[in-house]
């Protein structure tokens, strides 16, 4: 039962599950998919509360800001994905792959803001060195306070696990440039965490 | 030179990272805005009737248009006065009656039936 999902604008939707619940409730995502790309909208919500609130979580972080542009961020990453739902192939999880496109839609949105431009993000500028601080921040804060190309290599790495290689794909940079950059960012991100002086870090 | 190990996650680092939260709730009016953003990229059952309902709409009131157009038309050309018309169609009595009816002069009977005789050739 669980699955069959009628191709038809009117589509029969599987049993809903709770926000945030994973795909082996009632209706898995590839039956959610299929009956949404038959034009079903109920099905189109369906997976919009199972993915939303892990791709706002992780847009927000990439973005390290507020959760209005995180949500604009996160209707962008849908209207792009929808049309192209009929393209994705199971080969990556539904939420691998909806995490790609919001990092497009992120990258894109600070680029429009003109907080960076292209190919500023990952240049070896001086955001490397950490602010002043006397305070010991918490881990959340303390990856906000990254600098844009450090945050995303380490959100992407340290906490979606990501290889270097699909970072390097997603982000078009090479894999050692985000081995790179996932270095730099794990020693600002201790500092902070551990409240160390700029100083300290300006001698090395 | 950097040593990679040197920055290589502690054990507490990597508990601080994995205790970071993975979901966050959106706001209410989230997905109503992206239903609708789709909507209007023609998506779902668009608000708007669709170009091939608008095309059968429009086919049918030219349709209907035409009719009308057609009806009237045809009463104004077809449609004479009608005391004319009952003289030169209707049989005598009954054109005679009109022409009483309109206080015209009663025609001699030989000229209604030259008349009538003209009509039926």
């Amino acid at each position: 039962m669980s699955g069959q999902v009628a191709i038809s604008g009117k589509a029969q939707v599987p049993e809903l599950g709770r926000v945030g619940q994973t795909s082996s409730a009632a209706g898995s995502d590839a039956a959610l998919i299929a009956a949404a790309v038959s034009g079903a909208e109920a099905a189109f919500r369906e997976l919009f509360r199972r993915h939303t609130p892990h791709l706002l979580q992780f847009v927000t972080r990439v973005l390290g800001s507020s959760s209005g542009d995180a949500e604009d961020v996160v209707q962008d990453t849908w209207v792009r994905a929808y049309p192209a739902l009929v393209t994705f192939r199971s080969e990556s999880s539904f939420r691998t792959w909806l995490c790609s496109i919001g990092l497009r839609a992120a990258l894109d949105s600070m680029r429009r803001g003109r907080r960076h431009i292209a190919g500023e993000l990952f240049d070896d500028d001086a955001s490397s060195v950490p602010p002043a601080t006397e305070d010991r921040m918490d881990i959340e804060s303390a990856i906000a306070r990254l600098a844009p190309g450090y945050r995303m290599v380490l959100v992407l790495h340290d906490v979606e696990g990501f290889t270097h290689e699909e970072i390097g794909s997603q982000l078009g940079i090479a894999p050692g440039t985000s081995k790179a950059q996932l270095f730099k960012a794990r020693r600002v991100m201790r500092a902070l965490l551990t409240g160390r002086e700029k100083n300290n870090e300006r001698r090395q | 030179m950097n040593d990679d190990n040197e920055f290589e996650l502690t054990t507490e680092e990597q508990e601080m990272l994995s205790s970071l939260r993975r979901e966050r709730e959106p706001g209410d009016l989230l997905e109503e805005r992206v239903v609708r953003a789709l909507r209007r990229d023609g998506h779902f059952g668009s608000a708007r009737p669709s170009s091939r309902t608008l095309g059968k709409l429009t086919r049918i009131a030219a349709a209907v248009a035409l009719f009308a157009g057609g009806v009237a038309t045809g009463r104004y050309l077809i449609v004479p006065d009608a005391p004319q018309a009952a003289a030169a169609t209707q049989p005598a009595s009954v054109a005679r009656e009109a022409s009483q009816k309109r206080e015209l002069p009663i025609p001699a009977s030989g000229e209604m039936i030259v008349a009538e005789t003209e009509l039926w050739l």
